[in-house]
C-alpha cells in the first residue's frame, strides 16, 4: 500500500482495532505517514460472513471518505 | 581519543543516569529498552571493549532491524550485547545472528510483528562456538550457560530496542514464548553419528555457522522405552503431527533435535539422516479427519485447494513439505528426550559462516580483536 500511495494510487488498509498502534507506525515507517486505515472491530480472522459483512460496512464510508478527501486535496 | 568517541557525540547516543544499577535498569524500563530482566548498564567504556572484537565498521548498518527498520550498526549492537550479559569474545557472533536473521526468506518482518509465539531459534555449529563456550551438552536448552544465554538474550534485545518489536505495537503475539528471552544453542557435534548441520548444508567442517530458524519453544519427545530406529521414530512422528502447528499449513522447516541417545539408537539402526527425513516425512502425518470442521473447510479445502480441494478424509496431512525442509540436529546430553520444534511456518532457515571484513573464513575469534 505504501508502494501504491507513492505511485499516485489512492490506497487504503483496512486494520483491526487492536492492531492500529502497529498500522500507525507501520505507515511512518514506510514514508506515507497519512496512508488511510479503514478501522474496524477485532478480530476479522475466523468470521462467519454476516459478521465480515459488518465489517465491511463500517470499512466502506471510511473509504469513501478517504477517497474524498484525497481528491479534494488534489482539487 | 578512542573509535567510539565521535559516535558518542551522536544526537541521542549518551543518556545520564546515576551511577546506580537499579537506576540504570529502572530508567532503560522506563524507555522500553528491555526485556524485563535486569542487565548490565550499557556504559561507553564497556561498550568499547564489546567494539574491541569486531572488525566492521562501527556505525555501519549490518542489516536493518524490522517493523521499525532501525540500523543494527555495531554500536548499538554492542549496547545490547554488554546489556545481555556477552562476553566481548562472542559479539562477532552476535553479529553474525543478526546478518543471517536479514535474510530474506527467513521474513524477520512477518516473524516479528505476528501473532504466532515465535523467535529465533540460533545453531552454532563449527569450530568458534566450542571456542567461545557454546554449549551443546546437558540442559542446553535450558538455563545456566552463559554464552547461550547472553548471545540469544542480545540478539533479541535487539530485535526489541533496535527493530521496536515491542509487545502490543510491533510485535504481535498473542501470548509470546519463555523462548524470547532466549534460545541459542551448539550442535553437539562430538556425540552427533552423523554430519553436523553445517557440513550437510555445504561448509567445511572448519567453518563455523549459525542457522537462524523461526521456532516456537521446544516440545519434549519422551521414550524410555524404544530400542530400534522406527521405535524412536514413531514416537517423534507423534510428537511432530499436532493440529494446532502452523507447519501443517505453510512449507516450513522444523527443527527435530535429537537427543545423542536417542540419535545413536536411529544411526544404529543404519538410517542416515536422509533416511529419517524421509521416514518422518512419511509418517509424520495426521488425516484431514482430526482437524475441526471448520479448518477443513475453510483452510484445507479453500486456502490449500490445490491439495486439498477434493482430498478424502483420510488423505495424510504432513508436517513438512518435503523429507529435506526437516532440520536435524543432535543436541543436549544424557537421557532419552529429543526435542521437535516447530516453526512459523511462513519462513525458511537462514546459515551464514562466521567471516572476517576482507570476506575470508575465520578460524577463530582471535582473528576479530582489534590491535
Amino acid at each position: 500500500m505504501a508502494q501504491l500511495t507513492k505511485r499516485g494510487v489512492i490506497a487504503a488498509v483496512v486494520c483491526s482495532d487492536t492492531f492500529m498502534k502497529l498500522g500507525s507506525a507501520q505507515a511512518k515507517v514506510f514514508g506515507v505517514a497519512d496512508l488511510p486505515l479503514l478501522k474496524i472491530q477485532h478480530p476479522l480472522g475466523g468470521l462467519k460472513m454476516d459478521k465480515v459483512r459488518e465489517r465491511a460496512e463500517v470499512a466502506l464510508p471510511q473509504l469513501i471518505q478517504a477517497i474524498k478527501a484525497v481528491k479534494e486535496k488534489q482539487a | 581519543m578512542s573509535a567510539l568517541t565521535p559516535l558518542l557525540k551522536a544526537p541521542g547516543a549518551l543518556i545520564e543516569c546515576d551511577d546506580d544499577p537499579e537506576a540504570v535498569f529502572e530508567l532503560l524500563c522506563a524507555k522500553g529498552w528491555s526485556d524485563g530482566l535486569p542487565v548490565i548498564p550499557p556504559t561507553p567504556e564497556r561498550v568499547e571493549r564489546m567494539l574491541a572484537w569486531c572488525d566492521r565498521d562501527l556505525d555501519k548498518a549490518v542489516m536493518r532491524i524490522p517493523p521499525r527498520f532501525g540500523a543494527a550498526t555495531p554500536i548499538r549492537v554492542a549496547a545490547n550485547a554488554v546489556m545481555a550479559g556477552c562476553k566481548p569474545e562472542v559479539f562477532p557472533l552476535v553479529l553474525l545472528a543478526l546478518e543471517a536473521l536479514a535474510e530474506e526468506q527467513y521474513n524477520l518482518y512477518g516473524t516479528q510483528a505476528t501473532t504466532h509465539p515465535c523467535t529465533p531459534l540460533l545453531i552454532f555449529n563449527g569450530p568458534v562456538a566450542k571456542e567461545v563456550g557454546l554449549h551443546s551438552g546437558q540442559n542446553v536448552m535450558g538455563n545456566y550457560f552463559r554464552a547461550n544465554a547472553a548471545i540469544g538474550r542480545a540478539v533479541r534485545l535487539a530485535l526489541v530496542n533496535i527493530g521496536a518489536a515491542i509487545p502490543g505495537t510491533g510485535d504481535m503475539a498473542t501470548a509470546g514464548t519463555p523462548a524470547k528471552f532466549t534460545f541459542c544453542v551448539a550442535e553437539n557435534e562430538a556425540r552427533s553419528p552423523w554430519d553436523p548441520l553445517h557440513v550437510e548444508l555445504g561448509f567445511s567442517r572448519e567453518a563455523s555457522t549459525v542457522t537462524v530458524v523461526c521456532a516456537e519453544g521446544p516440545h519434549n519427545i519422551n521414550d524410555h522405552e524404544s530400542l530400534t530406529a522406527e521405535g524412536i521414530l514413531t514416537m517423534v512422528a507423534g510428537t511432530m503431527a499436532i493440529t494446532g502447528s502452523n507447519n501443517a499449513y505453510y512449507a516450513g522447516q522444523p527443527v527435530l533435535a535429537f537427543g545423542p541417545e536417542h540419535a545413536a539408537t536411529v544411526a544404529g539402526g543404519g538410517m542416515r539422516k536422509a533416511d529419517v527425513k524421509q521416514w518422518l516425512f512419511e509418517h509424520a502425518t495426521l488425516p484431514l479427519a482430526r482437524f475441526s470442521k471448520e479448518t477443513i473447510e475453510r483452510r484445507f479445502r479453500r486456502k490449500l485447494a490445490e491439495q486439498y480441494a477434493n482430498a478424502p478424509l483420510d488423505a495424510p496431512v504432513r508436517m513438512v513439505s518435503k523429507p529435506e525442509d526437516l532440520i536435524v540436529i543432535v543436541t543436549g546430553g544424557a537421557g532419552k528426550h529429543s526435542q521437535y520444534v516447530p516453526t512459523f511456518g511462513n519462513t525458511r532457515a537462514a546459515t551464514r559462516a562466521l567471516k572476517r571484513a576482507d570476506g575470508t573464513l575465520a578460524k577463530s575469534i582471535h582473528e576479530f580483536k582489534r590491535s
